[in-house]
């Protein structure tokens, strides 16, 4: 016998072929206006996380008596503005009053020293003359003010937070529940597909818009959580039947039929093993699904059953454009705003859709 | 802009006609026991209160005889005027600061222009040759009338028309002082204990198909406004006032009061119907609407007033013309003639077409709202053939703070009150948001007018450092440093309710932002206008922005601040309050009741149950060739003379 080893053939490695998820976002990345529409939201993200160190009249960073403070905080939480503030009498206005207090204070200020809650003063900031109510944009305000004197720009930077806080929150609620469901109910099939199934056109037959004018009538203090509730609970059927036709689908492939016969527990094989691959086409209907509830919130602050005053928001901004109709900075930017805000979102879901759907893609490339 | 209209509905000086009821009538007139019998026959099961027999807002009456009242009454004579005469007087008394012809080319930017505008544009002509008798007055009503029936106004629409159309017997001037109006009556008589009202009435009014006005058309629309099954909207409060309404002959008629009190002259002052026309139709349709009869009524009403319906198209517009048997009797001029040959009232509900209509001439005169005035009125395109004037009337907003609320435990706190109202920034809601426009209020009652205290207390100014003290003396501190005061580990958070309007929301905005300067977190509740009624009425509340309109006459704020009122929202209570609002209705000296609401009103503003805020300005824009624009509390319609003292100059 030869006992001499064979010398192993050293084995030449492959180049890994791309996953799923990769392809998916190669085929993307090549389209320019879901690429755009992508980088849009991004943008939004920014403005909507950075809102109180863009425009705000309260410091993002200041040291006060020894201690640093953050009191832009505020804008996001009223209780993390350090009550130190309120008992040195500041109310509201810091620039004068913080060396008042303390001539050693520093502070860094928001790029625009402006609010979005109320009228800036006279001699606050050293410079910037009062806004006075419905003034055209101008150098102080960018995009003029509102008939209280508010800046514009500054309600648009924090209404940002509002329009996609809506999209996102309520979009999760309807993923939660819609994949949930459709998982459960095309894994399963039978009497308890049946029953999701008309579960689902029952919920299909709720308008969205008059339940949440009713919870208006309702609610003692209706807030924007009750609205992102309701369309999210009344939202999720789209994706609740794009999820279970999926299931459907896979429920016969060999890799579950395989991941079942090796014995692997069933809520494994759901939401490991299926529902990564179903994910794809059911983020199609969430991004319009975004897209439109920044509509509903947006009709319904125009309409002044949306976010309570004084909350920032892009529809009631274009409310009050309404009541001034020759005052065209209060229409333009909000309802820019909000066009390119919604198109992006359905820019991003249409290239999702092509990036994913093998007819779409395979037919075009 | 809120409430503030039901009060005015209580003491519209519409003047109105009428005729009695026959005692055929009052035998007509269903016992309680047969109302009630059929729901107890009924098989199902009916509640337990449903089954109590439900008493009539008129429970039955036998008048004296005549002679038996005369004998009674040693009556005191009570003043009877023409209107347009008294005032005419009192305007050549007052000589106006500034001619028509120095005030056409001035623009009303300021105080000064606004004061020589209105009285220019308030004068009454100097010689009948100066009126243009043809003209037309094309005036514009916010929403089409109702009804054109008397008994059934409700709105503002409504009450223009029936000032133009009908009289009445008791009117008021601009200062409020109540009389008999001399169109419509002889002789009227009080008698000592201010228990009975008598009228004679002249022979010489018609109503527009040529029967007389007789004093049993009275007793009649008493008997219609009473009877539970008409639909009655407005008119039958202050009228339920009054135990009884006899006439005696065609021209004698007799108010019988349930109780002696300065104020039952203001409960005479009911609408009138044409008995002849109602007499048997009423009882078949009481919803005075529906039937035959009633639908030809309403296209072709018969009126008692100056004017009557020429042409009518429903949401589109009322056209009247001059009645010549209301002025002349005999081929003999017996009242004043009309101004208008016409007056046309346009339904315009957008008051951005109003104005449009303004400018181009087409309408005449429109109220303006205070953007319209500040930003569409200062052109050229206006002041070519108009002007605008403004006056404050009486009609005070506020906030009312629930002294009851399970919710809000702060406001029962004197101190509470008094650092809500220090704290509101009262510059910024006045000079900026209100422009400049309004006038701050103290209390209830409009300084120099007659009720209110000679020393008249000053508005509250913001003083965040004293509202501060008041808090912390109060309890209200900060203990757990979350920015927001407590007490007892409740929190100092409410929320402030008012009607879900764009300019409310500024105002209220105002109120939250300078709350939050002191550590207290008010919450903005906007709410449809019936909901937030509702929860007003129920006391479910915690503040509440509104408004209170004038009456005529200052007892009716007894229902706003008297212990367990209908409208005391706020379950204000003191007893020397009630106790003065008592006094002051059963003293008949007009100036010592003034002095008792002077009391009123400076022990409401120590004790703040209301952070006022403003007095309304009333904003109009009227054609150049208008005249007789002369200003009331009420504004320029609604009064005697009101709206018969305009006129179109040649």
């Amino acid at each position: 016998m030869n006992t001499q080893q064979q010398p192993v053939r050293t084995l030449k490695r492959v180049p890994r072929s791309p996953g799923y998820w990769q392809d998916v976002w190669r085929r993307f990345r090549r389209k320019l206006f879901p690429m755009l529409g992508l980088a849009f939201i991004g943008f939004l993200v920014i403005v909507a996380v950075f809102a109180p160190a863009i425009a705000g009249t309260k410091p993002v960073v200041c040291e006060y008596k020894g201690t640093l403070y953050f009191p832009a905080l505020g804008y996001l939480n009223t209780t993390w503005e350090n009550p130190i503030f309120r008992v040195d009498k500041f109310r509201g206005v810091y620039p004068e009053n913080l060396t008042k207090n303390d001539p050693k204070a520093w502070a860094v200020w928001p790029l625009v020293y402006q609010d979005p809650y109320r009228r800036v003063r006279a001699n606050e900031w050293p410079g910037l003359p009062a806004a006075e109510p419905l003034m055209p944009p101008d150098r102080y305000h960018l995009f003029g003010t509102d008939p209280a004197g508010v800046d514009v720009f500054a309600k648009m930077v924090h209404g940002t937070r509002t329009a996609l806080v809506v999209g996102f929150i309520s979009m999760g609620i309807a993923a939660i529940i819609g994949i949930t469901l459709g998982a459960i109910a095309g894994y399963f099939g039978g009497w308890i597909d049946s029953l999701v199934s008309r579960l689902i056109e029952v919920v299909m037959c709720i308008p969205t818009l008059i339940l949440i004018l009713a919870l208006i009538a309702v609610v003692e203090r209706p807030t924007i959580w009750h609205m992102m509730a309701i369309i999210g609970f009344t939202g999720w059927t789209g994706i609740a039947r794009l999820t279970r036709g999926e299931f459907l689908r896979l429920r016969n492939t060999e890799f579950v039929l395989a991941a079942i016969s090796l014995g692997i527990r069933r809520p494994t094989i759901i939401f490991r093993h299926v529902l990564p691959n179903a994910m794809a086409p059911v983020l199609v209907p969430i991004t319009f699904g975004i897209a439109a509830a920044i509509l509903i919130e947006a009709s319904l602050s125009f309409l002044g059953f949306g976010a309570p005053p004084p909350n920032p928001s892009w529809g009631t901004i274009l409310d009050a454009g309404r009541a001034n109709l020759s005052k065209w900075w209060l229409v333009t930017f909000p309802g820019v705003a909000i066009l390119f805000t919604v198109l992006s979102y359905n820019l991003v879901g249409e290239g999702l859709q092509e990036a994913t759907d093998p007819r779409l893609r395979d037919g075009r490339a | 802009m809120s409430y503030w209209f039901r009060l005015g509905t209580l003491l519209l000086v519409v003047p109105i006609l009428t005729t009695g009821c026959s005692k055929k009538e009052e035998a007509k007139t269903p016992a309680p026991t047969e109302k009630s019998a059929p729901s107890v026959e009924t098989a199902k099961p009916v509640p337990a209160q449903a089954e109590t027999p439900k008493t009539p807002s008129l429970e039955p009456f036998t008048p004296p005889p005549l002679s038996e009242v005369d004998a009674k009454a040693e009556w005191i004579d009570g003043p009877i005027v023409d209107s347009l005469d008294r005032l005419t007087k009192y305007l050549a008394e007052h000589p106006p600061i500034a001619t028509i012809e120095e005030v056409s080319s001035l623009r009303n930017d300021s105080k000064e222009a606004n004061e020589k505008i209105l009285s220019a544009y308030s004068q009454q002509p100097k010689a009948p040759g100066d009126v243009n008798w043809n003209a037309t007055w094309n005036r514009c009503i916010q929403g089409d009338i109702n009804s054109v029936n008397p008994v059934l106004i409700s709105s503002t629409s409504d009450f223009d028309f029936q000032g133009a159309t009908s009289v009445g017997l008791i009117g008021f001037d601009w200062e409020m002082r109540p009389f008999a109006a001399s169109e419509i009556v002889k002789s009227w008589q009080t008698s000592k204990d201010r228990l009975v009202d008598k009228f004679v009435l002249r022979d010489d009014l018609t109503w527009s198909d040529g029967k007389p006005v007789t004093a049993h058309d009275i007793a009649f629309s008493f008997q219609v406004i009473m009877d539970d099954n008409v639909p009655i909207r407005a008119v039958r409060s202050g009228t339920d006032e009054l135990r009884w309404v006899h006439a005696y002959d065609d021209h004698t008629v007799v108010f019988f009061h349930k109780a002696a009190a300065a104020t039952n002259v203001w409960n005479i002052s009911f609408p009138i119907l044409p008995k002849h026309i109602f007499e048997t139709s009423y009882k078949s349709d009481p919803s005075l609407v529906t039937s035959k009869e009633h639908v030809a009524f309403e296209s072709k009403p018969v009126v008692s007033g100056s004017y009557e319906v020429a042409s009518r198209k429903a949401q589109n517009e009322i056209v009247l013309k001059r009645r010549e048997s209301y002025y002349m009797h005999n081929g003999k001029e017996v009242r004043d003639k009309p101004y208008f040959e016409t007056i046309r009232f346009r339904v315009v509900t957008d008051s951005n077409t109003a104005l449009l209509g303004l400018k181009s001439g087409d309408v005449d005169e429109m109220t303006l709202s205070a953007e319209q005035w500040r930003q569409q009125t200062n052109g050229e395109d206006f002041y070519k053939k108009n002007t605008k004037i403004r006056d404050v009337e009486w009609t005070s907003f506020h906030v009312i703070w629930n002294m009851k609320s399970d919710k809000a435990p702060f406001f029962s706190d004197l101190k509470v009150r008094q650092a809500m109202s220090y704290a509101v920034d009262y510059d910024e809601l006045l000079k900026k948001i209100l422009y400049d426009l309004y006038e701050p209020c103290a209390g209830p009652f409009y300084k120099g007018a007659w009720m209110a205290p000679k020393d008249y207390p000053s508005p509250y100014k913001q003083d965040l450092d004293k509202a501060e003290e008041l808090l912390d003396a109060a309890g209200w501190k900060d203990s757990d440093g979350d920015g927001i005061r407590d007490k007892d580990g409740k929190v100092f958070e409410f929320s402030l309710l008012y009607r879900s309007d764009p300019l409310l929301e500024r105002y209220c905005n105002v109120i939250r932002e300078s709350l939050d300067k002191i550590g207290v977190r008010c919450n903005l509740s906007p709410l449809e206008f019936t909901v937030l009624q509702q929860r007003l009425n129920e006391h479910q509340f915690d503040a509440a922005f509104g408004g209170w309109g004038s009456g005529a006459d200052p007892f009716t704020t007894k229902n706003i601040y008297g212990t367990g009122e209908g409208r005391n929202y706020g379950s204000y209570s003191n007893p020397e309050v009630d106790k003065l609002f008592r006094e002051a209705e059963l003293e008949f000296d007009r100036e010592k009741r003034g002095e008792i609401y002077g009391k009123i009103h400076l022990i409401l503003y120590a004790d703040q149950p209301y952070t006022w805020l403003y007095w309304r300005t009333a904003f109009y824009g009227i054609n150049k060739d208008l005249r007789g624009y002369f200003m009331s509390p009420r504004g320029p319609y609604h009064y005697g003379p009101g709206s018969s003292a305009i006129w179109r100059a040649q």
